[in-house]
């Protein structure tokens, strides 16, 4: 197990804990959260350990931690909602802060709920109810939960999306998700109901919208998908069969290399899309209003893409 | 000829040819296969109350009570309780109750209370049962009253009315993933189909996001049950209320994700009811703050 065992409190203000968890694992998940256990298989998920916290006259805080295989796992169930106020562990007083731009959100509180991304770890921690007593449980709840554990960075694919592109085009982070499962997928940007981008355990691909930099109301927004699949050769299939799928009436324009090609650009209902294969990399625009934006979002992320690449 | 089968995309959204495809590509149906509807009416009530759940999320059992006699009698046009039951169910039936039982589950006191009304409108209480489960459930039943808890579902965008029935088909696993567009073919099942007399989701404490896992950012206290006999219509309008409330969260447009396809499916495909706004005429009773309709 990655980190250190973690070992929560017996008892948090007026709560009280069992001795032992119960413990959740691929087979039995589904007995557990019905219709809900895809969205945790859809990441490499080993274990769930689940505490109830109960108390005689207060509602329950329900602790439930899961182990999964790596950080960025973790990482991705948080980024599914970015929604809620940004919370630190890293003092012992457990404030909420305003974290800086250079340090992921690790933690976010709303209404009773704190999510926690903590190294291979993501914990939710639900008060049914809340009030002041719930909400100071349940960060104390998040501190023990977080503390000795490292700070483990935010997925490599996550630091290639341009923040911005040239002065159109501004990434909306806070809607910039990371996932290996087409359900997930299509829970954030619906895309079809099979699998045609070949996702699985073995890719990474991260989402997320650049948004039209503009005084306007009706805010323009084109969703940007990047995914590394483990070669070339997988990664081309994949783009192969996401155009047979998608684009049936259109000619396939990428080939084996095309580094150095433009990207495939089409016209479609809903804006331009524009694709391109990189080395074990697909990038996919959509909804662009125009030509040159979806060309250009490619490019930008393209070059960084390379750069990072040259980097590693 | 290549038998190509078309995958449902993005596109089909897009160009207004979901239903189309729905019943010509993913059901492996002629379209429209949909058998005659059935004669029952798509009017759709929503009663709601203000304090129907407190602060503390408790549910107020007197305003309940009387929030379902109201109900009972707008959808049935009859004059009381007793009469609304008679004209739904038969005195000797033996009725099934069946609630949404796990994640966000429906309230207790909303079965609590349907029973009560049951018994109070002459049913001996031997005569009604909880239903909810395998396929031996809707077998013991002459009818069945469904009372499906409203919320957003991550793998089929709802996760309300249609979804109820999951387990009556001894294999929901086989309703998963794209085939959860076939939700409403279990409703036509022999041991299903024609048994369910009344539709009434609890929409006391909703979930408009993240479903099935609660999580308390997106509940919030509507106060409502919305009903009907027709459970596409009824859907509908939960999908109506969903939707309003996600805009609302947001600011702007937040469609449901993946797109409820089961919906216009159980329409389309398989007859169930109507999953056209404007063919539902939705009457609405009580509290108007915030309806989202």
């Amino acid at each position: 197990m990655n980190g250190v065992k973690l070992n929560l409190p017996k008892t948090v203000g007026v709560w009280n804990r069992p001795d032992s968890p119960r413990v959740i694992n691929s087979k039995n998940i589904f007995n557990y959260m019905n219709g809900a256990g895809e969205l945790y298989l859809g990441y490499r998920f080993r274990h769930l350990e689940v505490f109830d916290y109960t108390s005689g006259n207060q509602n329950n805080i329900l602790v439930e931690l899961y182990f999964m295989e790596t950080s960025d796992d973790a990482f991705g169930l948080l980024s599914l909602d970015w929604g809620g106020e940004p919370v630190s562990f890293s003092d012992f007083s457990a404030n909420t802060s305003n974290q800086s731009l250079t340090s992921p959100t690790t933690a976010l509180y709303g209404a009773g709920l704190l999510r926690v991304w903590s190294d291979n770890l993501y914990a939710r921690v639900m008060a049914y109810s809340e009030t002041s007593a719930s909400k100071q449980a349940v960060f104390a709840l998040g501190h023990a939960i977080a503390v000795n554990r490292k700070n483990a960075p935010q997925p490599d694919l996550v630091n290639i999306l341009a923040p911005q592109i040239g002065s159109d085009w501004k990434l909306r982070n806070d809607r910039l998700s990371f996932f290996r499962s087409y359900l997930v997928l299509n829970s954030i940007y619906y895309l079809s109901a099979e699998n045609i981008l070949y996702l699985d355990h073995s890719t990474e691909a991260v989402i997320a919208p650049y948004e039209y930099i503009s005084n306007s109301a009706d805010r323009k927004r084109s969703q940007f998908l990047l995914v590394k699949y483990e070669n070339h050769e997988q990664a081309r299939k994949a783009l192969n069969h996401f155009h047979d799928v998608y684009l049936p009436e259109y000619k396939k324009e990428f080939t084996a290399d095309s580094t150095t090609n433009i990207p495939s650009l089409f016209k479609l209902e809903d804006g331009w899309l524009a694709y391109k294969l990189i080395s074990n990399y697909i990038t996919v625009v959509f909804e662009c209003p125009d030509r040159e934006s979806a060309r250009q979002i490619i490019k930008k992320n393209e070059s960084n893409l390379l750069k990072k690449e040259g980097e590693s | 000829m290549k038998d190509h089968k078309h995958v449902l995309t993005r596109r089909d959204f897009i160009r207004g040819t979901i239903g189309a495809t729905i019943g010509t590509s993913i059901l492996g149906l002629k379209w429209p296969q949909a058998e005659a509807k059935a004669a029952g009416s798509s009017l759709v009530t929503l009663v709601r109350h203000k304090n129907a759940v407190d602060s503390s999320k408790n549910v107020d059992n007197t305003i309940l009570e009387k929030m379902i006699e109201q109900t009972l009698i707008k959808i049935t046009g009859e004059k009381n309780t007793k009469d609304a039951w008679l004209s739904l169910v038969k005195p000797d039936d033996m009725i099934g109750l069946v609630p949404t039982d796990h994640l966000n589950p429906t309230h207790d006191e909303v079965v609590d209370a349907v029973k009560r009304s049951l018994i109070g409108a002459g049913i001996p209480k031997g005569r009604i049962r909880l239903a909810q489960g395998g396929p031996r459930n809707p077998q013991k039943c002459d009818s069945l009253i469904a009372l499906p808890a409203l919320k957003a579902h991550w793998l089929t965008g709802i996760g309300t009315v249609l979804k109820l029935y999951i387990l009556y088909s001894g294999s929901p696993s086989r309703y998963h993933k794209s085939n959860s567009s076939k939700l409403g073919e279990i409703w036509n099942l022999p041991f299903v189909k024609g048994k369910t007399k009344l539709v009434l989701v609890d929409s006391l404490y909703p979930l408009c996001d993240k479903g099935p896992q609660p999580d308390p950012r997106y509940q919030w206290p509507y106060n409502g049950l919305i009903a009907g006999t027709d459970p596409v219509a009824v859907e509908t309008v939960c999908l109506k209320i969903l939707t309003e409330k996600r805009k609302a969260i947001r600011g702007e447009p937040w469609p449901l994700s993946p797109p409820p396809i089961c919906v216009e499916a159980a329409d389309k495909v398989y007859g169930l009811g109507t999953s056209r706004m404007e063919a539902i005429k939705i009457e609405h009773y009580g509290w108007e703050q915030d309806l989202l309709l």
